[in-house]
């Protein structure tokens, strides 16, 4: 399932994004807005292909603290969100109120990048999920403003109750301006992953 | 195959595709105006070295020659180079860029990933203080480390 966005989950006072996610289990789509640079707010439907059910929320995000360097940023996140859990393609379970929370963190140079999320979800009878996931990346050559930034990435995730708890996606991560692109392949379920984030 | 050969044969893959990129991105701690010319070229961008203007050459970042800095400074506005913390991305600089862009007294701006810094050159007339630029870049997400102005910007310094 779809953590909260690897692309920078809260923007600029006044900004807006788009993120879209797609991996081995879910697919999702947040929009939000960033009222001040230390949190930002949005609505988010994420769509649980192998459970067949979308959980329709409203998530805050929180930018516990950022660490400044003159050759790198860090951040720390915390993230939740409430709403309503429905059933898909045939699940006839009934709506339940749905509610989930997490952490995120990453730290960047202009040619290197690590990060973790992990988050826990109450889809009632729809069930509980955690997962985690963890990811190194190095950037082959330092683009400049606007030009086409390239990031070769392997992310690590971790879901205990999938019958493949750990499995690996190589991804490759396209920078431009404000759009953020990753296209990946979990190596050990055989799965597309395709993340999208457009920030304005 | 193991899961550490996939992966292996993955990342040798995409590194091939981009042979092309990694050679016009080298040796970015060696930047001479010939490079940053070839690097800002799809906007018309050139870096005033001071070496250029016959003055000594200086470690600290000066500002960024776009086209519209360029303009700017032809018309009189004052020129500003402030060191930005945390800037390592593009989404960095839409950010800076959104933020400064709405101010009324900035005719121009750019924020240089390379130097790590944002040049600025001022509506004629106008001014904005080293605590409103600091205000500014922290609206943005952003720390400012040092500012300078006028012939320090342009590295015109003795």
């Amino acid at each position: 399932m779809t953590g909260a966005a690897f692309g920078r989950p809260v923007s600029y006072a006044g900004g807006w994004t788009f993120i879209e996610e797609s991996d081995r289990q879910s697919s999702s789509v947040l929009l939000h807005y960033t009222p001040t640079y230390q949190w930002s707010i949005g609505p988010r439907i994420e769509a649980n292909r192998d459970q067949n059910f979308t959980v329709s929320s409203v998530q805050p995000t929180w930018l516990a603290k950022r660490w400044f360097g003159e050759d790198y940023q860090g951040n720390l996140y915390f993230f939740g969100g409430a709403g309503i859990a429905s059933g898909i393609n045939g699940n006839s379970l009934n709506n339940r109120f749905a509610a989930y929370g997490g952490v995120m963190a990453d730290w960047e140079t202009r040619s290197l990048f690590a990060s973790y999320r992990a988050r826990y979800l109450d889809a009632a009878h729809f069930g509980n999920q955690f997962m985690q996931a963890a990811r190194v990346g190095f950037a082959p050559y330092e683009g400049d403003t606007g030009d086409l930034h390239t990031w070769l990435m392997v992310e690590i995730d971790h879901r205990p109750s999938d019958p493949d708890s750990v499995t690996a996606t190589p991804l490759v991560r396209f920078f431009k301006g404000p759009l953020l692109v990753e296209a990946g392949y979990n190596i050990t379920v055989n799965q597309p992953l395709f993340n999208f984030t457009y920030r304005f | 195959m193991s899961l550490f050969t996939k992966i292996a044969a993955l990342v040798t893959v995409v590194c091939v595709a981009h042979p092309l990129s990694a050679q016009e991105h080298h040796d970015h701690s060696t930047h001479t105006a010939h490079d940053m010319h070839e690097h800002h070229d799809h906007q018309e961008a050139e870096v005033a070295n001071a070496s250029h203007d016959g003055h000594a050459a200086t470690s600290e970042a000066i500002l960024t020659r776009t086209e519209d800095i360029e303009s700017a400074l032809a018309e009189g506005g004052e020129p500003i180079v402030a060191d930005v913390l945390g800037v390592v991305c593009d989404f960095c600089a839409v950010a800076m860029n959104k933020i400064f862009g709405k101010r009324e007294e900035v005719a121009a701006i750019y924020v240089d990933l390379d130097t790590k810094a944002l040049s600025l050159v001022l509506v004629p007339g106008a001014s904005l203080s080293d605590e409103t630029i600091a205000e500014l870049a922290v609206q943005a997400g952003y720390r400012i480390a040092e500012v300078r102005r006028g012939d320090a910007a342009l590295g015109q310094n003795a």
